[in-house]
């Protein structure tokens, strides 16, 4: 073990700051606010920090350590030159508060981003402010409260979501002052429009919803959705969180939504840097637009003297949309994962559809591969499909329920047995209307050979004795985390017993 | 773009592999009224090459702080990131892993942000930190929504926060963003014109839920008077306290002074600027405030084997358990920003701290000497101040950014955009970075900007 707390030279500091600036008199902090005791901080030399921070990462699986079919994630392949653009001092060295003449190749990519979104999603205006998903779902519920108070519709409290649906779109509605209303989904796990017709009424503002759903299954009836929603008045908000199976195939806007938003870290490869940053970029129909959080990046034709401070024959600036909502974070978004986002896009342009394609092509490929492995070794009576279909979308589900009852084996010991076998587990437990549920989503970036192998793992995890596979992982640097002992014993910070 | 899909070439195979003939029998379950006819009307594909030169021209075209003197800080700080930190932070194994749902897998990340937890929690003097929220302002925010839901039932003033009248607006607004759902009442706490809190007025927030106010302020000013106010406000009244993080090293931690939650932008420890994101939000809190604030936060427990292991904990506090009765809707969050703070931070280690703070207030001494011989310039507050501080420039101050800016300086942030009555002042930032030519840069061109209006008057 590696503990930071363990060091402590006596002089030691990971890094030697030069003199600070002579003064005639020296700063003093007035007296009742001087710092009595410093924080108990680790005495570190740089040598030790690296290998600390070293060892800790060795502790860690990530897409670059293997396959990662983590549902609803889309844990796709990183570029790494995103990573050096996103050093280069244009960005990393960059203030929102410095004038527009300043920021022309920020406010221009931004730009470029917003309109590259509006194409794909069918919308009318983006902005790029919020920074993870579950902010750009609050952002547009805001919004869309807002417009119908300037409606004086202010009796449309609720927001309809399916029962399987992400916790954020609950919680966002909730947080922003809407009661929840959960609408059960068919057995079949698609959208039950009968449900939906009994509770859309002239209190629904919203219908939150994800298409491809949670299970991977695309809403065939989404048009008749969108038309029941309006019809009673409401508005139709798409969760993007599965937008890395339809790019180029078809959009929220072509659906009837009127808002949307976008996981840029899952479609456009922000990294997930092991839970964030994100960037969560919402765009809407124009009769939504006027509520946007500002600013928005904005262009007109540049003025000869500006054409010596252009990128190109535009001059970019920012605008403010005239009934804001304001801010829902202080300055303008994630501009460095805007900016890695936005190279990932620049390696596809027009082809994002061929990334969708090939997204959905391995998530039926895996899925055939799991079931075809299955039944050559028996084990296919110990698992069913989460719901029927011909096709997944992206991401696919099984239940292990059958496992489950006739081993003892929960979709917890197949997921903790893959990571034996040098995988991240698939997201297990969600959606809540699969018993048992394991999410699969292999993205893109994985090769046919990954995939076959990872199908014959699977199988193999399947066949293992149930007695052994409660016992797994065994080969992980710790073996089964007890949460509830974490939760009863709460150690949540280094407890300094020598102090 | 193929560089990135390994099975293109393979597409025939591995349909017919699944009894299909293309790759439109895939996507036969999209009805055709909502199918995209024809190609995404966007650019080509471009390789590595093209894209980074398209990026060195448009991110080129951005003037970068660093290539001149600048003074704008308002929030966000200029400061020297140890090299080690970019190092190790683009480690895939960090970089590229998702939330430490598989704790098994996930110890480096979960220990790093325990470790996290503790140097934050020795940083403000409070108990418990939590792993990050996306930056200063919401978590602000988020501390106003917590103060009401642990004090609402036993607040003489319910749904009743104070936020001082300092609070940037656009940090203001993220807060009535956030609290309006709720129906929170955001009052507001006046200040004194030398800038400090007003105690006096401040009584009128006794039993509210919560008051927000920052150390040091908007302005740069370290108020003392804040170490008074938990007990004007009282025990059932949250003192919430927004923090510049560095400051810390020679400034007393609000936990110490009666702080019941501190937040603040994490930026200046291990993040550059990055055009105001990916930063990282502090927030920290004392044991009553645990079990109702948001975010995520690792607990140290063992494995089946007795060994020390890390993991998520108290998560039924979170949105995908708890949903719509979840305590907040953040499930991504900044954590590798986090991770940058935490490795900055065990470099720097307690004397590096007091050290760097020691730089941050050296600079800002050393300008506002400077500053106050120069002619047409005066300091507004005479308190001490922490690495800014206001000065009223002669005539406009947004002109005079303009002729600063046009002469080679980035001035300082227009205080008018604040509080649109002071159109006359300037914030001027200093921080580590800021070197004795920059400051005289500063001062000669300010003197030559007075002599102009002079002139022109």
């Amino acid at each position: 073990m590696s503990h930071l707390f363990g060091h402590n030279g006596a002089e030691n500091t990971g890094y030697s700051q030069p003199e600070g600036l002579a003064c005639a008199t020296k700063p003093v902090v007035p007296a009742g606010l001087v710092r009595q005791q410093p924080a108990r901080w680790p005495r570190l030399s740089e040598p030790e920090m690296v290998r600390h921070y070293t060892w800790l990462s060795k502790r860690n699986f990530g897409i670059d350590t293997g396959f990662y079919p983590l549902g609803s994630c889309t844990m796709k392949h990183n570029p790494r030159v995103n990573e050096v653009i996103a050093q280069l001092p244009g960005i990393a060295d960059i203030h929102p508060h410095q004038p527009e003449h300043h920021l022309q190749g920020l406010l221009s990519i931004y730009y470029e981003m917003q309109h590259m979104l509006e194409v794909c999603a069918g919308m009318d205006q983006v902005t790029l402010q919020p920074v993870a998903g579950a902010q750009g779902e609050f952002t547009a519920v805001r919004c869309i409260q807002e417009y119908f108070r300037l409606r004086g519709e202010t009796q449309r409290t609720k927001v309809i979501v399916p029962d399987s649906a992400h916790g954020t779109n609950p919680a966002s509605a909730a947080m922003a002052g809407f009661e929840i209303v959960e609408i059960p989904s068919r057995a079949d796990g698609r959208i039950d429009l009968d449900a939906l017709a009994a509770v859309a009424d002239e209190t629904t503002a919203a219908m939150m919803i994800t298409n491809p759903n949670t299970l991977g299954l695309f809403e065939a009836d989404i048009s008749a959705a969108s038309e029941i929603v309006h019809q009673a008045g409401g508005q139709m908000y798409y969760d993007g969180a599965n937008f890395n199976a339809i790019l180029g195939i078809t959009s929220p806007g072509l659906m009837g939504f009127d808002a949307v938003h976008f996981n840029l870290h899952k479609t456009f490869s922000q990294p997930h840097g092991g839970g964030g940053p994100g960037s969560g970029p919402i765009g809407v129909k124009a009769h939504l637009a006027p509520f946007l959080p500002g600013p928005l990046a904005a262009r007109r034709e540049a003025t000869p003297e500006e054409r010596t401070m252009a990128v190109d024959e535009h001059w970019y600036h920012w605008h403010q949309p005239e009934h804001s909502i304001g801010k829902i974070q202080q300055w303008h978004g994630n501009a460095g994962a805007v900016i890695r986002c936005w190279a990932y896009y620049r390696r596809y342009g027009n082809g994002l559809t061929t990334m969708s394609q090939h997204a959905v092509l391995n998530a039926n490929y895996l899925r055939h591969a799991i079931h075809r492995e299955a039944k050559d070794a028996g084990v296919d009576h110990l698992f069913v499909d989460g719901a029927e279909t011909e096709v997944a979308k992206h991401e696919f589900t099984l239940s292990m329920q059958p496992a489950k009852d006739a081993l003892g084996i929960s979709a917890m010991d197949v997921a903790k047995g893959l990571l034996d076998r040098g995988y991240m587990a698939p997201t297990v437990y969600f959606p809540l209307v699969v018993p048992e549920c394991m999410m699969i989503e292999p993205t893109e970036t994985e090769s046919k050979d990954t995939l076959d192998t990872f199908a014959k793992h699977f199988v193999q995890v399947l066949k293992c004795d149930p007695e052994t596979l409660h016992e797994a992982p065994i080969t992980t640097p710790v073996r089964r985390v007890d949460e509830v002992y974490a939760a009863r014993n709460l150690c949540l910070r280094h407890p300094f017993e020598d102090a | 773009m193929v560089d990135q899909l390994p099975n293109r070439g393979r597409e025939t195979e591995m349909l017919s592999q699944m009894g299909f003939k293309s790759m439109e029998d895939l996507f036969a379950d999209i009805p055709a009224e909502v199918r995209f006819k024809g190609d995404l009307p966007l650019r080509g594909p471009q390789s590595e090459e093209e894209i980074l030169s398209d990026a060195r021209r448009l991110l080129g075209a951005n003037l970068a702080l660093g290539s001149r003197p600048s003074f704008l800080g308002a929030g966000l700080y200029r400061n020297y990131v140890p090299a080690s930190v970019f190092q190790l932070v683009t480690r895939g194994e960090f970089l590229t892993a998702y939330t430490p749902y598989q704790p098994e897998v996930s110890q480096g990340m979960l220990q790093a942000m325990w470790e996290f937890q503790t140097l934050i929690s020795e940083l403000v003097g409070l108990p418990i930190a939590n792993l990050s929220l996306y930056d200063g302002s919401t978590a602000a925010a988020e501390a106003l929504t917590c103060a009401v839901r642990v004090h609402n039932r036993k607040a003489s003033q319910p749904n009743t926060v104070y936020v001082s009248a300092l609070t940037p607006p656009d940090k203001r607004s993220v807060m009535e963003n956030y609290c309006q759902g709720a129906e929170i009442d955001i009052r507001t706490l006046e200040h004194n014109p030398d800038g400090t809190l007003n105690l006096e007025a401040l009584k009128e927030a006794a039993g509210s839920c919560g008051v927000y106010v920052e150390q040091p302020n908007p302005l740069g000013v370290l108020d003392e008077g804040l170490t008074a106010v938990k007990e004007i406000v009282g025990e059932h009244t949250a003192l919430i306290v927004g923090v510049q993080p560095v400051s810390l090293g020679v400034v007393e931690a609000p936990g110490h002074y009666g702080a019941d939650i501190v937040v603040g932008e994490g930026q200046p420890l291990g993040s550059p600027v990055t055009g105001g994101g990916p930063l990282y939000g502090i927030f920290a809190c004392t044991q009553p405030y645990l079990r109702l604030m948001p975010g995520r936060i690792v607990g140290r427990s063992i494995d089946v084997d007795g060994k020390e292991a890390y993991c998520l904990t108290l998560s039924t506090r979170e949105q995908h358990i708890r949903r719509h009765r979840a305590t907040s809707n953040i499930c991504t969050n900044e954590t590798l920003i986090a991770l940058m703070g935490a490795m900055h931070m065990a470099l720097l280690g307690p004397d590096g701290l007091r050290e760097l703070a020691q730089r941050n207030m050296q600079a800002c001494q050393r300008a506002k000497e400077i500053l106050s011989e120069t002619p047409g310039v005066r300091l507004v507050h005479p308190s001490a101040h922490f690495n800014e501080f206001a000065i009223q420039v002669t005539g406009n101050a947004e002109a005079c950014l303009a002729y600063l800016d046009a002469n080679g300086i980035t001035g300082g942030f227009n205080l008018a955009s604040w509080y649109p009555d002071l159109t006359d002042q300037i914030l001027v930032t200093t921080t580590d970075q800021t070197s004795l030519s920059d400051i005289e840069a500063l001062a000669a061109q300010l003197a030559l900007w007075t002599t102009h209006q002079e002139v022109s008057a």
